[in-house]
């Protein structure tokens, strides 16, 4: 062992009302994911140190620092780390797992800035490790699976330790190997088109042919050649960094040339031929800039990071979704963590800067039950969903922003990629006290550009273009990163400081594409920038100048600030200790001009980096698919059918994760995930009240339902944004002050060898926009940001995995009195149920047909009749109950979604803990062709069960007079929930019964 | 008579500082937000303030044990401004991640002397990691804390991964118990008032399985009061978990905005006697 290497190990005590919880957790996942039975587990935390300490300087730090004098034992020698234990004596085997080198180690970071605080004339360096140590009642069993489950070889290092060598194997301290400086390269494009689809693909670039020839033609322009032969840059060739640069900015992950393509459209059915020039500009900035025309709230679209809505008179808001999906699937923590606290950045990162108040998660697993082969290189979905769940809920509440509304959703096509969706919503004042209004970037050349936060590393580098191109086994591990909130939380304090002080005038983050896309993006607003690499702080030595420049490291923001109040905004990132490095200025030289010290590395025409893209042109051809129809159980079977189906995962509560989630730090929760006599029943809409003390609220849903898409994508955009403004009534959100974001997760849709499928993807998403466009439109739901990830494949060992076509609609919107807000639970007994909004026989892809199909092996299909969406009626039916909300004539509302009425029915009862009786006669007398199986479990949209007080009775129904409004019954004392239809019995079945199949599938279990 | 003035720490990964602010301020305190190192550094001294509150948070990702680098911070930063703001006789809170910070740098439970030695710690729940729920409290009215003075039971969101109060010499809690330490417990609220108990009670109506159910406790004068759950979290009665379900209530102030009003209202009593 090196003799500056000190090691302090820490192990929890047990006994005597003490446990180690930790090791407890691990011993029960080990017999469910691995088959393994261990008679004991321990687990113990060390720490690796480079440095200069005294031994009592050493026992200090272990005491004062490292370990709690109370509850935990220590060692100095690595005898813990290594499995000899003060208590236990030697274990069988220990798995000792720290960082690859490189690796963003947190523990280690807290952990030296304690030593500092002990210390703090001494520089040391600390990396962590955990130590898991084993005893089994026989033999030792093959250590291999235990090693798979317990680290990630991509990103985590490990040392066994059994034998009695095990101090000598100890994990050293992770040192990376001493780098040559690097200097910037010349690529030379004067080559034929195979030579420059290699040069692509071999750097990971993501670029295309035309766009490769279209960067050729670029160094072929005499007038570039002059200007960089002036400043000493090879004329004929790009740099490495010009190139890397161009790649970043011209990905798709960040210009979104799928949304930006020219698309020949023809629909098989119809005979229509269309040309549409560019998905984004037609159906979804069009209708936004439409409505932007007649409302007078929407203060920033499109140019931002996340679109602002004027909230009231002193506040506006702004959201913004993304989705992490590439990284989550390598390292779901790190993936999952980064995701979050990325789009975090998003909103600190727009206008001048606005304060993050709330998160929303939605992800897409495989089946948490998965019993199928796992092609190598992918991780188990019960992994993924424990890994990403960590890491949401890590990234989440270290940062102090709470966790309000979500949903997961699981198929087996989401096993290649999982998709992780994070979501933001920020407020910020609408005029700053200086006078600026807030949503508006005021920059000018001369001003200052910053670097703020982390340092630039090895990690993140190729994020973006990576997440542009398929999963394989050659995914490079440095696009995956594990975030570090807590660097972050410091910077967001600093920066909503210098917002308010004035001393910002523009900010993005770092995230795609690192300072390239940051700075780059930035220099189009005064015509551009100069960049200096030389004084980035970097975390290692060894970088090339484009590996700074497009390096995504996390926790970085991009700040310009006016010379004069330099000395002010260092001061104010000392106090936070945050690191703050002007590291270039913005110019109007029509160039973004990078150097490193005094040599120029890469020097772009704004025109030609933001706009020198070549356009797409696309085929897409849609041929409607056909399904077999569904093959329905006897009636009587009803009540059976309910209970299974309430158990699949995808209804069945997600209780024990939400809840650890902070879901109401900032104390402004007003509807919370949970409502409900005991807090377990699910809420629809979040509401937060986010002024302390005020009642003026804000609404946030989400609508995502992929199950369609097997259909028509049509039909599944259309019910996504009716179930998120769907939720959003349910609560009593302001239907005049509504806005919506778009989250496309698709699979490759371009057509090519590896996609023979392309021209049909395409197809799903030239209807999937059009449904946005339409039903955006009549809803009065502008869309104010989106996201497109357009990769969703895997392909490992020759077998491809494509997710479903999935969008995600996420809503945010006014509520005008929190106080009326209304939860999803029923009240009373004796209080009258009813359906609003009409039901059709539409189980078309409903959840029940996909039951079916699993329980038939396939014979039962998932059906023609997906619902169909009627916006006029829906939305008249929205304002009716909307009014009667205001009126308080409404005791409980809930959403009709998965699973339908019988669904619904059975969470609103949860709620009351109690049951409920009602007779469909009703539905099935008004709506044509409808049975019993598709009024109890069918999907139609536009529906909202509701709860009223018997003495509202005579008022709401008034009050619905003209719209689909049906009683149905009441809500009953007792444990039975029973439904006939006139005479005919359907359902009678016990509550609690219900509730426990419902609670159980999905539960992690209580403390041991 | 001025405002009383009420330092709110921030910074490091303290995150409730907003709302333990609107806490003070509906409990007529004049809270100010109070950056750790302007105190280190001496741009502002706590000599200056009438109350001092160490607001919830991850500071520094709870990595080594929650509360336990920013109680260095204070312990070795700021140790002479911390004893003479308690043995001046002002009142200091904690909660949750402050409650932590108090109790690792050894002003909770504490002792008379203000040694700041730790006698006490906040465990891993006993399920193993963080969780979101509401609990019921239950105040010793034999306390002398003047933070809960006239409560008898609230209801607090608790929101914390390492919550379990223990000790490593269980006489000590005994002491604890007789001197009215031990102030808050949680309580299964469908017992009758008081119903407090040692013995621990099932998950989830003790959270994280704390000895004694102990949430919350105060040192030997009472002053120094420190709890894990979250009481200035439910400022408003709209902020509860089933508020919906109350009728038509008054909507205004919640009950535990009392905590809050009772260190005002002290320490306002204590600058009119001197």
């Amino acid at each position: 062992m090196n003799n500056n290497v000190l090691r302090v190990d820490v192990l929890p005590r047990i006994g005597s009302g003490l446990i180690d919880s930790r090791a407890i957790s691990t011993k029960k996942i080990l017999p469910k994911e691995i088959e393994i039975n261990v008679k004991e587990i321990r687990t113990s935390l060390g720490y690796t140190i480079q440095g200069d300490l005294a031994k009592e300087e050493r026992e200090n730090a272990a005491k004062d620092l490292f370990s709690d004098p109370i509850i935990e034992h220590y060692s100095l020698d690595g005898s813990i780390a290594a499995g000899i234990l003060p208590d236990l004596g030697h274990s069988d085997i220990t798995i000792q797992v720290g960082f690859k080198p490189g690796v963003t180690d947190n523990r280690a970071m807290a952990a030296e800035d304690g030593l500092r605080t002990l210390f703090p004339e001494k520089k040391m360096n600390v990396a962590s490790t955990i130590s898991y140590h084993f005893w089994f009642e026989e033999n030792i069993p093959d250590t291999e699976p235990i090693i798979a489950l317990l680290h990630n070889p991509m990103l985590e290092q490990c040392a066994i330790l059994d034998s009695d060598k095990r101090m000598e194997n100890l994990i050293p301290f992770p040192i990376l190997p001493a780098q040559k400086k690097r200097e910037s390269e010349t690529v030379d494009l004067e080559v034929d088109d195979d030579e420059l689809l290699e040069i692509s693909e071999r750097g990971l670039l993501a670029l295309n042919l035309q766009e490769m020839k279209a960067i050729q033609s670029h160094y072929r322009d005499p007038a570039v050649r002059r200007t960089r032969e002036e400043l000493g840059l090879p004329p004929h060739a790009p740099t490495d960094a010009e190139l890397e640069c161009l790649a970043q900015t011209w990905s798709e992950h960040c210009s979104h040339k799928i949304f930006a393509a020219k698309i020949h459209h023809r629909d098989t059915e119809t005979g229509e031929s269309s040309t549409i020039d560019s998905l984004f500009k037609t159906h979804i900035m069009k209708p936004t800039l439409d409505i932007q025309k007649e409302v007078d709230w929407l203060l920033s679209i499109f140019h931002d990071n996340s679109g602002v809505i004027a909230w009231n008179e002193n506040w506006s808001l702004c959201m913004k979704a993304e989705t992490h999906n590439s990284p989550s699937a390598l390292d779901p923590f790190g993936g999952a963590m980064t995701g979050i606290v990325g789009v975090n950045r998003d909103i600190l990162g727009t206008g001048l800067g606005a304060r993050p108040i709330a998160n929303t998660d939605v992800f897409c697993f495989g089946p948490p039950d998965y019993s199928g082969n796992i092609p190598k290189g992918l991780f188990h979905p019960s992994r993924v969903f424990r890994g990403v769940h960590a890491g949401v809920r890590a990234g989440g509440n270290e940062s102090g922003i709470p966790t309000v509304n979500g949903a997961i959703i699981f198929d087996e096509r989401y096993l290649g990629k999982p998709l992780v969706y994070c979501g933001t919503v920020g407020i910020m004042p609408r005029t700053l006290p200086d006078g600026r209004e807030s949503h508006d970037k005021t920059p000018t050349p001369g001003d200052i550009v910053y670097m703020v936060g982390g340092r630039v590393g090895f990690d993140g580098i190729h994020g973006a273009t990576f997440s542009s191109l398929e999963l394989t086994e050659e995914s490079p591990s440095s696009a995956v990163q594990i975030g570090d909130p807590i660097t972050q939380k410091k910077m967001l304090d600093m920066i909503i400081e210098a917002r308010d002080e004035g001393l910002i005038q523009v900010i993005t983050d770092n995230g795609a594409g690192g300072l390239s896309s940051s700075v780059g993006e930035m220099a189009e607003l005064t015509g551009g920038a100069d960049l200096d690499l030389a004084v980035v702080p970097l975390k290692q030595t060894g970088l090339s100048p484009w590996e700074i420049l497009v390096s995504e490291s996390q926790e970085r923001m991009t700040v310009g600030v006016k010379p004069e109040d330099c000395e002010s905004f260092e001061l104010l990132a000392a106090l936070h200790e945050v690191e703050a490095t002007a590291v270039g200025k913005f110019t109007d030289s029509g160039a973004f001009v990078v150097r490193m010290g005094t040599d120029v590395v890469a020097h772009l025409p704004i025109s030609f980096l933001h706009d020198g893209c070549p356009q797409l042109e696309l085929e897409s051809e849609w041929t409607p698919p056909i399904h077999a129809e569904l093959i329905l159980p006897e009636l009587s079977q009803m009540g059976e059918v309910l209970s299974r189906l309430i158990a699949r995962p995808n209804i069945a509560s997600k209780e024990w994760w939400v809840r650890s989630y902070d879901h109401e730090v900032i104390a402004q929760s007003v509807i919370k995930p949970f409502c409900g006599a005991n807090h377990d029943a699910p809420g629809d809409a979040a509401v937060i009240a986010p002024i302390q003390g005020q009642t003026q609220g804000a609404v946030i849903s989400n609508g995502i339902i992929p199950r369609y898409s097997d259909i028509d994508a049509y039909a599944m955009t259309a019910a996504s944004i009716d179930e998120a403004l769907r939720n959003a009534v349910c609560v009593g959100v302001d239907l005049d002050l509504i806005a919506g974001l778009d989250n496309f997760c698709w699979p490759d849709p371009i057509e090519s060898e590896k996609t023979p499928d392309g021209r049909y993807k395409l197809a799903q998403l030239v209807r999937a926009n059009r449904a946005l466009d339409e039903v955006c439109r009549a809803y009065k739901l502008p869309c104010i940001s989106g996201k497109d990830s357009m990769k969703n494949d895997a392909k490992l060992h020759g077998e491809k995995i494509s997710i479903p076509p999935t969008i995600l609609f996420s809503l945010i919107g006014n509520h005008s009195d929190v106080r009326k807000a209304v939860s999803s639970d029923f009240k009373t007994p004796g209080d009258r149920i009813y359906l609003c909004g009409e039901s059709h026989q539409e189980l078309g892809a409903s959840e029940l047909a996909y039951m079916l199909r699993d329980e038939t092996q396939g014979q039962s299909g998932i059906g023609a009749r997906v619902p169909e969406i009627d916006t006029t009626r829906n939305l008249a039916m929205y304002r009716a109950l909307t009014e009667a909300m205001q009126k308080s004539l409404v005791a409980s509302a809930h959403d009709c979604s998965d699973g339908g009425l019988a669904v619904a029915l059975s969470e609103c009862c949860f709620g009351s803990d109690s049951g409920a009786q009602i007779d469909i006669s009703a539905i099935m007398s008004d709506c044509d062709q409808i049975e019993p199986w598709g009024a109890m479990f069918g999907e139609s949209l536009g529906r909202i069960l509701v709860s009223v007080k018997a003495e509202n009775k005579e008022a709401f129904e008034n009050s619905m007079i003209g719209h689909a409004c049906y009683s149905l019954g009441v809500v009953e004392e007792g444990d039975t929930i029973s439904v006939t239809n006139g005479d005919i019995p359907l359902i009678s079945t016990s509550m609690s019964t219900l509730r426990k199949a419902w609670k159980e599938t999905l539960d992690g279990g209580g403390p041991q | 008579m001025t405002k009383t003035r009420v330092a709110v720490l921030s910074g490091f990964g303290i995150n409730c500082e907003t709302e333990t602010m609107a806490a003070f301020e509906m409990a007529g305190g004049n809270p100010q937000k109070v950056h750790v190192n302007k105190l280190v550094k001496g741009d502002l001294n706590l000599d200056n303030y009438h109350i001092m509150a160490v607001p919830g948070g991850f500071s520094f990702g709870d990595h080594l044990g929650s509360g336990r680098l920013l109680g260095n911070r204070l312990r070795f930063g700021l140790r002479d401004q911390v004893r003479r703001f308690v043995r001046a006789g002002k009142p200091v809170i904690g909660i949750c991640n402050g409650f932590q910070v108090l109790v690792k740098m050894g002003l909770l439970p504490g002792d008379e002397e203000v040694t700041l030695t730790q006698t006490a710690s906040l465990a891993l729940n006993d399920s193993a990691h963080y969780e979101n729920r509401w609990a019921t409290l239950e105040f010793d009215s034999k306390s002398p804390c003047i933070w809960t003075k006239g409560l008898t039971r609230i209801r607090v969101p608790v929101r914390h991964g390492e919550g379990k109060f223990v000790t490593k010499d269980r006489e000590l809690l005994d002491r604890w118990a007789q001197t009215g330490q031990l102030v808050a417990k949680y309580v299964d609220p469908s017992t009758e008032y008081p119903g407090a108990t040692d013995q621990v009670l099932p998950y989830p109506i003790s959270p994280n399985q704390s000895w004694r159910n102990i949430a919350g406790v105060c040192d030997p004068t009472g002053l120094v009061f420190g709890l894990m759950p979250h009481p200035e979290a439910y400022h408003s009665t709209w902020l509860s978990p089933d508020w919906t379900r109350e009728g038509d209530i008054e909507h205004g102030r919640a009950p535990s905005i009392t905590i809050f009003r009772n260190a005002v209202e002290y320490s306002l009593q204590c600058r009119k006697e001197t």
